[in-house]
């Protein structure tokens, strides 16, 4: 049958002018919802010897972002991550960071950059008056050190320092039930390494007095080869050592040490040793190992930890580092703090993240604190154990004290004229 | 008649002379046009990107075109021009953050103890030739880097100079504020652009291609080869240094990067990129690989894969740097017209 054309406007063509005015009069609407997207600016590290750490503090951020932006957002505002590779060149860092505000309209900064590149991002939130929370650097100069304030930048990391008085006095302990007095050191040739070993071994004195170091070793940063520092460490004879080598150079520092079977002639402390891309990579990972722990999901022994952890390890098929736990707790504390301040203000987030106590996976107690008189992260599980070559790794964590962590702290701030 | 006779009868020859006081105007004035046309860039362009993108440029400029001055000039290869580009940071940030003078001052504190190192370290480096010069400057190089580690309580070590460098305001310039600091580098440029190209065009910058070209005849015409190297050396670390301060001002620190091997090599790579026997080649380089890494990094990880492609591109493809290329190409075109001509 043919069909034929009524003369006039069709029903169809009615619906669809009625589509387009529709539309037309939504645009502004529409123009204003993608207005309130949130830019949130994040230079961190994806290329290089450590662009695994990089990747998965941009994964963990991403991964609480989805749940944030599923909920609604911040402030009704969509996040939006903008994430750039620095290289871990601090002139990129800072580079990255002036572009992402000036240019791509970022409001705040995640730092995801390892100690030069965080001091070198601080500047630019100095300069730019960008709200900013750093999520890697370990650092407790960044921080601690009044000269470096700044009201609106934040640290949600562990420090250096609380990490030193918890191993100190979990090796303390050892050291006075198994009666290891004679120690040597282990640790890489730069001022993260100097400074950590002195710290560690500050306090292991203090708690451990009749304690005495008979060998120091500063391996280059780096270094493929740790032949003669083994044999030096093995001619010694000390009782213990304590290493702060890290990723790669301690992966690689085990297997090269487990072949004059050093784990079978001393006890070891290895703070960086209890994460996963170090207890994964380890070819026969020795038992027995004494370690801080970084991120392990059994650690606290939470099921919101361990959910954090299956999470997401389901969804990127690797386990989280340690700066995939900070990077998160930097999102959480953002959500809360744009709650508490009913705003995405900059100003107003920074008022209120300071001094703000949050629910979180990763809280001593479940929860943790942005320190208001320094603008830093305390409250966080720290703990040592030791290891077994296969999951969970590191079983048993003893948690740290941190009512002696801040007491300790303290004096250590005072000791370097910060207070 | 010997020759001897002959040479004395002869009228004695007539060497063409060159004079160079249009060159060197024409130069100047073309530097006053380039920096006149920088400082309108502000006015024209709100963008702040794009005042970040001249300020790194004059950095890199400085430490690449300074670099030219003993690679394409002096045939000295250095592996490690970078040890001077971090000396200038950590110098001028230094004696910003020690002893609070006023900034003019701390520019010409750290112009002189470059002088001072670069005269002890050229003095041993430029009696080496070849690849031998080139390592043991990159030998020199890692023991600036190690000492910047070491020396923790003076530099900071890995974590560099924090808490940013004071910058006093004098004779009206606030270099705080980020239209000073973009007018400021653009004048740095134009001037150190402007001199070293005065020593290229100058009669100690043929000497200087003369020892390139074949050192031993220049030798023997009573020319102090290692003084000539030496006196280059040495200046091209003053410019990389001022460079070196740029950059420090722009991240407001100093940081042990600077001084390492990998800015060595990126100054080299820029001069691949732009070309080594033009003046402005480096500085072009310069452009290009900023360019390059800004976008590159913009849109992916695998930055490294795409600058390899690229000089891959230049070292294979055009065996040439850019303007090398295009200088070439344009003296072929002109070349060719003149054959057509009637």
């Amino acid at each position: 049958m043919k069909r034929t054309r009524k003369p006039g406007i069709t029903r169809r063509s009615t619906l669809a002018l009625m589509g387009a005015g529709a539309a037309s009069l939504a645009a502004p609407w529409v123009a204003r919802a993608q207005a309130k997207t949130i830019k949130i600016g994040m230079p961190t590290i994806l290329s290089g010897r450590v662009a695994q750490l990089g990747t998965s503090s941009r994964n963990a951020v991403m991964l609480e972002v989805e749940k944030v932006n599923a909920a609604g957002g911040l402030a009704g505002r969509q996040i939006e991550m903008v994430i750039r590779d620095s290289k871990g060149q601090p002139q990129e860092a800072a580079r990255i960071a002036r572009e992402l505000v000036n240019t791509d309209g970022c409001e705040m900064l995640l730092d995801g950059e390892a100690s030069s590149g965080s001091f070198a991002v601080h500047e630019v939130a100095r300069d730019l008056g960008v709200l900013c929370i750093h999520t890697c650097s370990e650092a407790s100069s960044l921080t601690a050190d009044p000269k470096q304030h700044i009201p609106n930048a934040f640290r949600c990391v562990r420090q250096g320092i609380h990490d030193s008085i918890v191993g100190a006095g979990y090796a303390a302990g050892i050291a006075k039930a198994k009666g290891l007095k004679k120690w040597a050191t282990c640790s890489p040739d730069y001022a993260y390494g100097r400074d950590t070993t002195g710290e560690f071994v500050l306090y292991l004195k203090k708690f451990a007095p009749d304690v005495e170091i008979i060998s120091e070793s500063w391996p280059k940063l780096f270094q493929p080869d740790y032949t003669e520092v083994v044999t030096k460490i093995l001619q010694a004879k000390p009782q213990a050592l304590y290493s702060c080598l890290w990723g790669g150079d301690l992966t690689s520092y085990i297997d090269q040490a487990n072949i004059y079977a050093m784990f079978t002639q001393m006890e070891v402390f290895a703070v960086n040793m209890a994460d996963y891309t170090a207890l994964t990579v380890v070819k026969n990972l020795p038992k027995g190992i004494h370690s801080g722990d970084r991120y392990i999901k059994t650690f606290p022994p939470t099921p919101e930890n361990a959910a954090w952890g299956d999470a997401y390890k389901a969804k990127y098929n690797e386990y989280p580092t340690n700066w995939s736990w900070q990077n998160a707790t930097a999102v959480m504390f953002l959500n809360e703090a744009v709650k508490k301040a009913n705003s995405t203000d900059g100003k107003k987030v920074a008022e209120a993240l300071t001094g703000l106590t949050i629910k979180c996976p990763f809280g001593a107690d479940g929860t943790v604190t942005m320190r208001a008189d320094d603008h830093t992260l305390v409250g966080y599980a720290i703990g040592w154990g030791t290891t077994i070559p296969q999951e969970p790794y590191v079983p048993d964590v003893k948690a740290g004290d941190w009512k002696t962590i801040f007491e300790l702290e303290a004096e250590w701030k005072k000791s370097k004229g910060y207070t | 008649m010997t020759e001897l006779q002959a040479g004395q009868s002869a009228q004695p020859l007539e060497v063409p002379r060159i004079d160079a006081r249009p060159q060197r105007y024409r130069d100047v004035l073309i530097a006053f046009a380039a920096f006149a046309v920088l400082a309108l860039l502000p006015m024209l362009f709100g963008s702040k990107q794009l005042l970040d993108f001249v300020i790194r440029c004059a950095a890199y400029g400085l430490f690449a075109t300074s670099l030219n001055l003993l690679v394409g000039y002096t045939g000295l290869i250095s592996f490690g021009h970078g040890m001077f580009f971090g000396l200038g940071a950590y110098g001028f940030g230094l004696m910003m953050q020690k002893t609070g003078v006023p900034i003019p001052v701390a520019f010409v504190g750290t112009l002189a103890m470059t002088l001072v190192v670069a005269v002890v370290i050229g003095a041993i480096c430029v009696r080496l030739k070849e690849i031998y010069f080139a390592f043991v400057t990159l030998a020199f190089q890692m023991l600036i880097h190690s000492t910047i580690l070491s020396w923790q309580s003076l530099t900071g070590g890995d974590q560099g100079l924090r808490g940013g460098i004071p910058r006093p305001p004098f004779l009206g310039i606030d270099l705080s504020n980020h239209l000073h600091l973009y007018i400021a580098s653009c004048a740095l440029l134009v001037i150190g652009l402007l001199l070293m190209r005065q020593i290229a065009q100058s009669p100690f910058g043929y000497t200087l291609r003369m020892i390139r070209d074949n050192a031993t005849r220049a030798s023997f015409i009573g020319i102090d080869v290692w003084r000539a190297k030496l006196t280059i050396f040495v200046l091209a670390a003053l410019f990389a240094a001022t460079g070196g301060m740029i950059m420090a001002l722009f991240v407001s620190g100093a940081y042990p990067e600077f001084a390492y091997w990998t800015i060595s090599g990126e100054g080299i790579f820029i001069n691949m990129l732009g070309g080594v026997t033009t003046f402005l080649g480096p500085m072009v380089g310069a452009m290009l690989f900023l360019i390059l890494n800004d976008t590159v990094t913009r849109l992916t990880e695998y930055h490294g894969i795409v600058l390899g492609i690229v000089i891959l591109f230049f070292a294979i493809g055009l065996r040439k740097g850019l303007m090398d290329f295009v200088v070439e190409w344009f003296a072929q075109r002109r070349g060719a017209a003149g054959e057509r001509a009637p």
